[in-house]
């Protein structure tokens, strides 16, 4: 067979995403389009900043030489630079541009930091429901992926994820604003966990926190992220700016070591697998734009609307559902427990979700709600129409 | 210690040498001034992407459709993929349709995502030596076992050498021709000789494919054209990118070409899905995707390539070094003069200001590697330190 046993696996355990997305293809078929409700998708619809795009094109329109070749595998000292004064100005910690490597997205920056971090049987912790592709991240590097489940609320369960700290424990990936949940973390929760953390430093083993914050500036209402370098010292945060900047097919984000690890071996391994992984380095025309955009954000406001649209709709039709705090997911219970039941069902209506299985919690499901307004509004009715039938 | 073991070893293989060269020629760049070094150390060409490439990119950029940079399929856009199989189906006469061209970030790029997506814990992969040092490390990213095999003294393929090494455990072969780091073009005979030998295995049971590294496709200096793999084999996967003939290095857009005679293509393909996703390239940069389609038959001007290779060649054997002719590529691997080679390259660092890169990063000790991708200037104020060393070294 020309393809390896272990992606013949990973693809018979997600051939239920195959059927699904058929199935979504077959009824935009018969029914149109736009009397399909895709909720399936996190293509964020955000358009770059006009200054951006207009910065791209002068840049362009400019005789320069040299602009599109390699450069260090680390990426551009004078985008690193920027980057690092953004993250001395918010976090108050000493950032330099050797802090910082440019990536092909977060996808990227994770695969680089746990090539770098892990042994073969090291590892990780994840807090579920969670983004499975941290577990092929994991997997990819020979670690094993060691799933905590969250609290009711989907915040951290900081006695269980201390009770599944073993010898191996490596690292801790945290994923805040939080993808399927929408949920942001607390100050508090990630302290408690830093403590947890500091206790087992003292006794000889170092964890580290993988900070994953793509959806960073997708937060609504009142709530702030809290800046998890100062919370912590052993911590490398990952960023794109797929969603900030609407860039998500260009692949360009960074790692960020925090100043606090004394180790410039760590960053030198980084770099290293940044190369042996076959990225070699972020994309040279992005990474010029991006540094210089660390403050931008999105129209919050844009999906504030989405969110309490989907929202009223999922409440009016019945549905247990948590108010989301940040990125563009809501994650509602199912009414019944076999959520691809429920997935099917909803299929009937023209509404297209993820079971939440999809995200190791049975009994959920995602609507990623970065759809046009008009969108929500339409799926409505079949939302009614779903909720009735469990009512 | 934070950094695994694993990260470790792979950083010590190669440490030696490599940091002790590179801090060597930062300080002598604060010494002297970095236009009187001579670095033929790298291979990032001095070239820029054609005129009408910049034009297309500022006309895609400066007008953009909402959704220009948003994500689309795993494998890259259809018309992209569409455009390309076209110009694959005009160069070989087979059919290509898009499904048979899976976009990626990079040479590089393409050629994880392949391994991951074919290779098991144990499986072997050939590698004719010398070679691209990062192979190695993309073998072994996935749990597969690098097998060398020497190359004839011209780096030409020795099929007897193949042959020998091959086992049950064997999946591929991996071919680089226009060949880094030696400029061997291989013949269209040795390549049909190494088509009748894989077939003959296949009749033992033993499905191997051949994989070719073709980034340097487009820089031959013979009359000859390059020799059409997918013509000559059933079972061949080309991983190519724009770095070299669109000079577009830094940002990472190449794809891979799956022969329509590979029946398991639609497997493959899905295999690769997941893979792209699992490995966190995700998909090739969306704006050079849309770039690169309409530039399929572009080539970097070759004439420069070839009166580059011509004068410093020609210098090298006035100077009395033992190199083989390059034919494509822009690298030539001359013999050193002193047995140990980084011995050599220190020297040629230390009294001639000239960078080249020691034969044991591709491999193969006693050579030493030049990249002549660099202006021609360069090449001319370096010549007169060349036909030293080999005055001094070769006693002529």
């Amino acid at each position: 067979m020309v393809i390896s046993n272990r992606i013949s696996r990973l693809m018979e355990n997600s051939s239920w995403i195959r059927a699904m997305f058929e199935e979504g293809e077959r009824l935009k078929k018969a029914y149109g389009a736009e009397n399909v409700f895709d909720f399936t998708l996190g293509n964020p619809i955000t358009e770059p900043p006009k200054e951006l795009k207009k910065e791209i094109c002068d840049l362009l329109s400019r005789e320069t030489s040299g602009m599109h070749r390699y450069m260090s595998n680390s990426g551009y000292e004078e985008v690193r630079e920027q980057i690092a004064a953004f993250h001395r100005e918010n976090s108050r910690l000493p950032f330099t541009g050797s802090h910082i490597i440019m990536t092909v997205g977060s996808a990227g920056a994770i695969n680089v930091t746990l090539k770098a971090l892990l042994d073969p049987g090291d590892e990780v912790i994840v807090l579920s429901p969670f983004f499975v592709e941290f577990m092929f991240y994991i997997e990819n590097h020979g670690g094993v992926m060691k799933l905590v489940e969250t609290r009711e609320d989907f915040h951290i369960d900081v006695d269980a994820v201390e009770k599944a700290i073993t010898e191996r424990t490596k690292a801790i990936i945290l994923n805040s604003p939080n993808n399927p949940t929408g949920v942001v973390y607390h100050e508090k929760e990630i302290r408690e966990l830093a403590a947890i953390l500091e206790k087992k430093r003292g006794e000889g083993q170092r964890i580290f926190i993988i900070s994953d914050e793509a959806y960073r500036k997708i937060v609504y209402d009142n709530v702030t992220l809290p800046d998890a370098f100062n919370l912590y010292a052993d911590t490398v945060a990952v960023f794109s700016h797929s969603k900030d900047l609407g860039l998500a097919g260009e692949r360009i984000g960074y790692i960020a070591v925090s100043p606090r690890i004394d180790d410039q071996g760590l960053i030198d391994a980084m770099i290293f697998a940044n190369r042996i992984l076959g990225f070699i380095n972020a994309p040279a025309l992005m990474q010029r734009l991006v540094g210089r955009y660390q403050k931008n954000s999105v129209d919050v406001a844009d999906y504030r609307q989405r969110r309490n649209a989907i929202y009223s709709i999922l409440v009016e039709a019945g549905f247990n559902v948590k108010l989301p705090e940040g990125t563009f997911y809501i994650f509602p219970k199912s009414p019944i427990v076999d959520d691809v039941e429920l997935i099917r069902v909803m299929l009937e209506h023209r509404i297209l979700a993820v079971p939440g299985v999809g995200f190791g919690r049975k009994g959920y499901f995602r609507i990623a709600y970065c759809v046009e307004m008009d969108v929500i509004e339409k799926s409505r009715q079949a939302f009614l129409e779903v909720g009735a039938l469990f009512r | 210690m934070i950094v695994s073991d694993s990260m470790n070893r792979l950083v010590a293989d190669q440490e030696g040498w490599t940091r002790k060269m590179f801090e060597a020629a930062i300080q002598m760049r604060k010494e002297y001034g970095p236009e009187n070094i001579y670095d033929f150390s790298l291979g990032n060409p001095d070239i820029e992407p054609p005129h009408e490439l910049r034009k297309k990119l500022i006309d895609t950029i400066c007008d953009p459709a909402l959704g220009t940079h948003r994500y689309m399929q795993n494998n890259g856009y259809e018309e992209v993929r569409d455009e390309i199989a076209a110009y694959l189906s005009e160069r070989t006469g087979l059919p290509f349709r898009s499904r048979h061209v899976f976009m990626s970030i990079g040479c590089a790029g393409a050629i994880n995502i392949l391994f991951k997506s074919m290779l098991n814990q144990g499986d072997e992969v050939i590698l004719p030596n010398p070679f691209f040092w990062e192979f190695k490390n993309y073998v072994e990213n996935f749990g597969g076992i690098p097998k060398f095999v020497e190359t004839q003294d011209d780096f030409q393929l020795d099929i007897g050498a193949i042959e020998e090494a091959i086992t049950d455990k064997t999946k591929v072969l991996l071919l680089n021709s226009p060949n880094n780091p030696t400029g061997a073009v291989y013949t269209k005979e040795s390549l049909e000789q190494v088509a009748a030998l894989l077939y003959k295995e296949r009749k033992k049971g033993r499905e191997i494919y051949l994989v070719a590294d073709e980034a340097y496709r487009k820089i031959i200096y013979g009359e000859e054209p390059l020799p059409e793999l997918f013509n000559i084999y059933d079972l061949v996967i080309s991983a190519t990118s724009h770095s070299k003939d669109l000079a577009l290095p830094g940002e990472r857009i190449g794809y891979l070409a799956i022969s329509p005679n590979i029946p398991e293509v639609d497997l493959l393909v899905s295999g690769l899905m997941i893979a792209i996703r699992a490995l966190g390239f995700v998909n090739a940069p969306a704006l050079f995707q849309r770039v690169v389609a309409e530039f399929q038959r572009n080539s970097v001007s070759v004439a420069d390539y070839q009166k580059k290779r011509d004068i410093l060649y020609g210098t090298l054997m006035e100077a009395g070094f033992e190199c083989v002719k390059p034919m494509g590529a822009f690298y030539m691997f001359p013999k050193s003069p002193l047995p140990d080679e980084v011995d050599f390259v220190f020297r040629m660092q230390q009294e001639e200001r000239i960078l080249v890169v020691p034969g044991r990063g591709f491999g193969r000790k006693g050579y030493f590697r030049i990249a002549y991708c660099v202006p021609m200037e360069t090449i001319r104020k370096a010549l007169p330190g060349f036909l030293r060393a080999g005055k001094h070294y070769i006693g002529r």
